[in-house]
């Protein structure tokens, strides 16, 4: 179900395709360049985050998604190791479920969560595979709570708009929580179901299928978020070696 | 290098992938991709194959892609871009921060008898110093010997870009062995020609015409983007001249 691509356009120094869940977001970076004299910072790298919509220009809902994005991986990326540099995110949304939502006629009034795990998932595959130094990787999912009480993982555009509340969590590979941002009506126990469930998506052992009220679980595939990531990254590392698989070199 | 591990960011060398040196006095040494936190903490940055060699006692992580960051001793090709009173500030690698290279840095200069570079001509440099807090410097000959061992402006020719993989196999003292790369020397066999090839991805290649030219670059830039072998390597040049 999400596919993932790294290196996809080859004159930015990184860049990775991200699909799923209905969403399907090209990141490119560029990085460590020339910053500008007013955004530079004496001790770290400054990172940029450009949101670009699938349709028309940004406007406020990119501009606090970039915001998002930007204070999130400041504690991603190794900042210290390139001082006064700056890392250009570009993230361009190719497709998105809001194509088939109707929130009426302005794309601003679509809600800005259901995006966000699909950006944060981009942006740390195209560092990835720019060798940008991070500190860490992270993991991103989205889970929406339905009227009945049960949780939606990954949901449908259907579900999002049934649903009383979604939220949106990413994790560091540490396993801690990095971002979360909801919206809509919830408990603090529900929320608190949400993170464990978000965690095991993200992280958690393979664990029994207990989504009893659960119709979109069997989508899922049961994958970690983090094995996607790995299996990502061991899929480039075969394709650069591919020229190692002479007898020749075997042979030595 | 039997089993090559992956391994990503944040994550934690343990102590019994290192290196077990022979001789116990000598230290271990941390590659590219690698963070050492005291005391004894060593984790990953950069995702990639974990590479050991038991010999020299190193470690690192290979990477094939991302922007060169300059090192010290790495030949480079650059480009000139503009010269002030004592430097030319070259360019390395597209909108980073210009090298510093002295106008007295080239074989047998001095203030009266020095090369005239105008903005946009290509060097062949090394680079002298290198580090995250000041502007690289460069320089077009051997400090130790005085003498230019190639470097120089590179006049004539074109200029390919190769990833930095590529240009690290290139600059492998056995190149058909150690870096499974035989473009160069078969097509050695029937055309003759120039090159010199840049840690920061960039090959300089200048033969008898254009044609030639051509050849040899996108020879080299074909076998780099498909990951040819050797053996596959080979048929292409044949395939290319014929």
């Amino acid at each position: 179900m999400t596919s993932i691509t790294l290196s996809t356009i080859h004159r930015a120094d990184g860049s990775a395709t991200f699909t799923g869940n209905g969403y399907a977001v090209i990141a490119t970076v560029n990085g460590p360049i020339d910053v500008q004299r007013r955004d530079e910072l004496p001790e770290e790298a400054a990172i940029d985050v450009t949101v670009r919509p699938a349709g028309g220009v940004g406007g406020v809902r990119e501009r606090h998604l970039e915001s998002i994005v930007q204070k999130t991986l400041r504690h991603v990326v190794l900042v210290s190791a390139h001082p006064r540099t700056l890392i250009q995110v570009t993230l361009q949304i190719v497709a998105s479920q809001e194509d088939h939502l109707n929130y009426g006629s302005l794309p601003q009034t679509s809600p800005y969560i259901p995006i966000l795990p699909a950006l944060l998932q981009a942006s740390i595959l195209a560092l990835l595979s720019a060798s940008i130094p991070l500190l860490m990787t992270l993991t991103s999912t989205l889970i929406a709570v339905k009227e009945s009480g049960g949780l939606a993982p990954c949901p449908s555009a259907q579900d999002l708009r049934a649903a009383t509340s979604i939220h949106a969590l990413a994790f560091s590979s540490y396993g801690d929580l990095l971002v979360v941002e909801s919206e809509g009506h919830f408990t603090s126990e529900k929320w608190e179901e949400v993170c464990t469930r978000a965690w095991s998506i993200c992280h958690g052992e393979e664990e029994e299928e207990s989504g009893s009220d659960d119709v979109s679980m069997g989508s899922q595939g049961g994958a970690r978020l983090e094995n996607v990531l790995r299996d990502a990254v061991r899929q480039k590392v075969v394709n650069e070696d591919k020229w190692k698989q002479s007898p020749l070199i075997t042979a030595t | 290098m039997a089993s090559q591990k992956i391994v990503l960011p944040g994550e934690t060398i343990g102590s019994d992938v290192l290196p077990i040196p022979s001789n116990p006095n000598l230290p271990l040494k941390l590659g590219p991709g690698l963070r050492h936190a005291p005391p004894s903490t060593i984790t990953a940055t950069i995702a990639g194959p974990l590479c050991i060699d038991q010999k020299k006692n190193a470690i690192w992580v290979e990477s094939n892609s991302g922007r060169y960051i300059p090192q010290p001793n790495d030949l480079i090709i650059a480009t000139v871009h503009h010269s002030s009173t004592d430097f030319y500030s070259c360019s390395i690698t597209p909108y980073t921060t210009y090298a510093q290279l002295p106008q007295l840095a080239f074989e047998g200069a001095t203030k009266k008898t020095r090369p005239q570079l105008n903005s946009g001509s290509l060097i062949y440099a090394r680079v002298l110093t290198a580090s995250k807090h000041t502007d690289p410097e460069i320089v077009c000959y051997n400090p130790s010997t005085g003498k230019s061992e190639g470097m120089g402006e590179l006049k004539g020719g074109m200029v390919f870009d190769v990833s930095m993989g590529m240009a690290r196999r290139l600059l492998m003292a056995k190149q058909r062995e150690d870096g499974g790369v035989a473009v160069l020397e078969e097509i050695a066999e029937k055309v003759a020609f120039e090159i010199a090839v840049g840690r920061n991805g960039k090959v300089w290649v200048k033969s008898g015409g254009v044609k030639e030219t051509l050849l040899v670059g996108r020879a080299l830039q074909e076998a780099d983007v498909l990951g040819l072998t050797v053996e596959e390597q080979v048929k292409l040049v044949r395939k290319m001249i014929r």
